[in-house]
């Protein structure tokens, strides 16, 4: 028990450092709007905290961690052309219908990708608990 | 000056929803911590206390279900001879009377009021009020119709009622027929947040864990102290919740205490059964929220959560508000800090809907209980959440109606229930 213990106080520490790191390298970058950077922290601080310390080898979770951020940076950078374009062709109401949804379709996959990690280390979990005898 | 009060309210707002975003997240970390700490959940110590019970069982029109719980009574593994079964047949017009006439027959622990039309109360409160008269045991225990317990949930409940202190005690609901279709598969993962984490971090966190309508236990003196339950609101549940706590009494929730329920199996009757708890649970934040800010027997943390529980319906209301003030806000010029905050919003908004917890709560519960397929259903919990929005508008709107013109809200609108996870139990 107590050595199960300090192996998730590791894990969440190393899954800190890794987000901390991301984060800081795509805050960098100049094509991260403002909206993707609360997104971007908000999902590392729950996907860090949260995930990090469940069962599972760290590499499944690093890698999981590391995809959700290069997902934030894509959606963000894409969703911002098409949100430029469209208010160019349609005007200011989409960008008030933007403005408005943009935050919940940004979710939508945040809570879609959170779900596939979990059930991927419940996976994890359960085949590795069926082949001990 | 319009602009500086818009932003003023979503501002507010905001910090409301930041408020029970951190609440969840500290539920979910209590339990994550107390898991991995080798508390298994709700496993505290061996049944040595062996009260007589009584237990009572209000149905309407269960004729498709009571039969089942009465089956299962029979089944449970404390003694009979410390046990009292009460069903109010609640002016019945099917045969749930003959049924349970049939097992009271059989079975001498068993006993059945039949309640006439006039004495109906069109309150589930007010036939449990008519059972509570004839219950003789020291723990008064309560199911609906439609459960189906652990045989030896008993043992497990009456437990924590060797601390005298503990004048409540809540066991865990679970979805039976959540495989039927994705409005019982919803609703099971609302329960699993519910109970698996919101429930059981209070418990952990010495704070209000919420008294259900069902697998509850509550000590005999002090409820007929309380005068019974209040047949004037709708969730006699909360109610009674608080009444407990502002006594002075705690209430303990025992997680491997479970109890299996039939859920609601399409979106109507969703609908019927939300809009209840949610003016049931209006009328209580009306009726408590001074009073818990002024007890006495409530410590500040108790008094902050129990504000959080009692005014959690108001939430979904607020989303909807804060919405249109954000599109005002947008068409009178934005301000700088406007879209970092509406970014953040629908994280906030998955985060106070009443038993429906926010996303990574579900998640770790159903993680916590193992359920690996159960996660994919997490991003259409937004489904529900849209829903309860409309829901909780409504029932705030019937409430506020019945207020200023004086109507009677008080009607029961009851759960139908089909008896579909009977082929669950056979299985």
């Amino acid at each position: 028990m107590l050595r199960e213990n300090a192996l998730r106080v590791k894990h969440s520490i190393l899954g800190f450092s890794v987000g901390a790191i991301s984060s800081y390298l795509l805050l960098s970058s100049p094509y991260i709007s403002d909206e993707s950077t609360l997104m971007l922290l908000i999902f590392n601080l729950l996907f860090v905290s949260l995930i990090f310390p469940l069962n599972g080898t760290l590499t499944t979770k690093t890698c999981m961690l590391l995809v959700g951020n290069v997902i934030v940076f894509f959606w963000s950078n894409l969703f911002s052309l098409f949100a430029h374009a469209a208010t160019y062709y349609f005007g200011a109401i989409f960008s008030a219908l933007y403005i408005i949804l943009n935050p919940l379709i940004n979710f939508v996959w945040i809570v879609s990708f959170w779900s596939v990690s979990l059930s991927v280390l419940a996976n994890s979990e359960k085949r590795k608990s069926e082949a001990e005898p | 000056m319009i602009i500086e009060f818009l932003e003023a309210q979503f501002l507010i707002l905001t910090a409301l929803m930041i408020v029970y975003l951190v609440r969840h997240y500290v539920f979910t970390i209590a339990v994550l911590n107390n898991t991995y700490k080798g508390k298994k959940a709700g496993v505290r110590r061996k049944a040595t206390y062996e009260p007589i019970v009584s237990i009572l069982i209000p149905a309407r029109n269960e004729e498709q279900v009571i039969g089942r719980m009465l089956q299962r009574m029979t089944e449970l593994t404390y003694s009979k001879n410390k046990m009292q079964i009460i069903v109010i047949d609640d002016a019945s017009m099917d045969n749930t009377g003959k049924i349970v006439e049939e097992y009271a027959k059989n079975h001498g622990y068993i006993k059945v009021i039949h309640r006439v039309p006039k004495e109906w109360g069109k309150v589930k409160a007010s036939a449990l009020n008519a059972g509570l008269k004839y219950a003789k045991g020291d723990i008064i225990i309560c199911f609906d119709a439609d459960y189906y317990p652990q045989v030896d949930i008993i043992e497990k409940l009456v437990t924590e009622f060797v601390d005298p202190k503990v004048g409540g005690v809540q066991g865990r609901v679970t979805v039976l027929n959540e495989p039927q279709n994705i409005v019982t598969r919803l609703v099971a993962l609302e329960r699993v947040g519910g109970y698996r984490i919101d429930q059981q971090a209070r418990d952990t966190l010495g704070l209000i864990p919420q008294l259900g309508g069902t697998a509850v236990a509550i000590r005999r003196k002090l409820l007929e102290s309380l005068d019974g339950w209040d047949e004037s609101i709708l969730a006699e549940d909360t109610d009674l919740t608080f009444r407990v706590c502002l006594a002075g009494y705690k209430i303990r929730y025992v997680n491997d205490a479970e109890c299996y329920e039939e859920a609601v199996e399409n979106w109507r009757a969703y609908w019927k059964q939300r809009c209840r708890w949610a003016k049931g649970h209006m009328q209580c934040a009306f009726k408590h929220s001074l009073k818990v800010l002024n007890s006495n027997n409530l410590l500040l943390k108790e008094k902050i959560d129990g504000l959080l529980l009692l005014n959690v319906y108001f939430m979904p209301i607020l989303v909807w508000i804060s919405w249109i003030i954000s599109v005002l806000l947008f068409f009178s010029g934005l301000p700088q800090w406007f879209n970092a905050l509406l970014t953040s919003t629908p994280i906030f908004f998955y985060s106070f809907v009443g038993n429906f917890a926010p996303f990574f709560e579900v998640g770790i519960g159903a993680y916590l209980d193992g359920r690996t397929r159960a996660c994919w259903l997490i991003p259409l919990l937004i489904l529900t959440f849209l829903y309860n929005i409309v829901i909780c508008t409504k029932a705030f709107t019937d409430l506020l109606i019945s207020k200023i013109f004086g109507k009677r809200i008080i009607t029961w609108d009851k759960t139908i229930h089909s008896g579909s996870g009977n082929s669950y139990i056979m299985k």
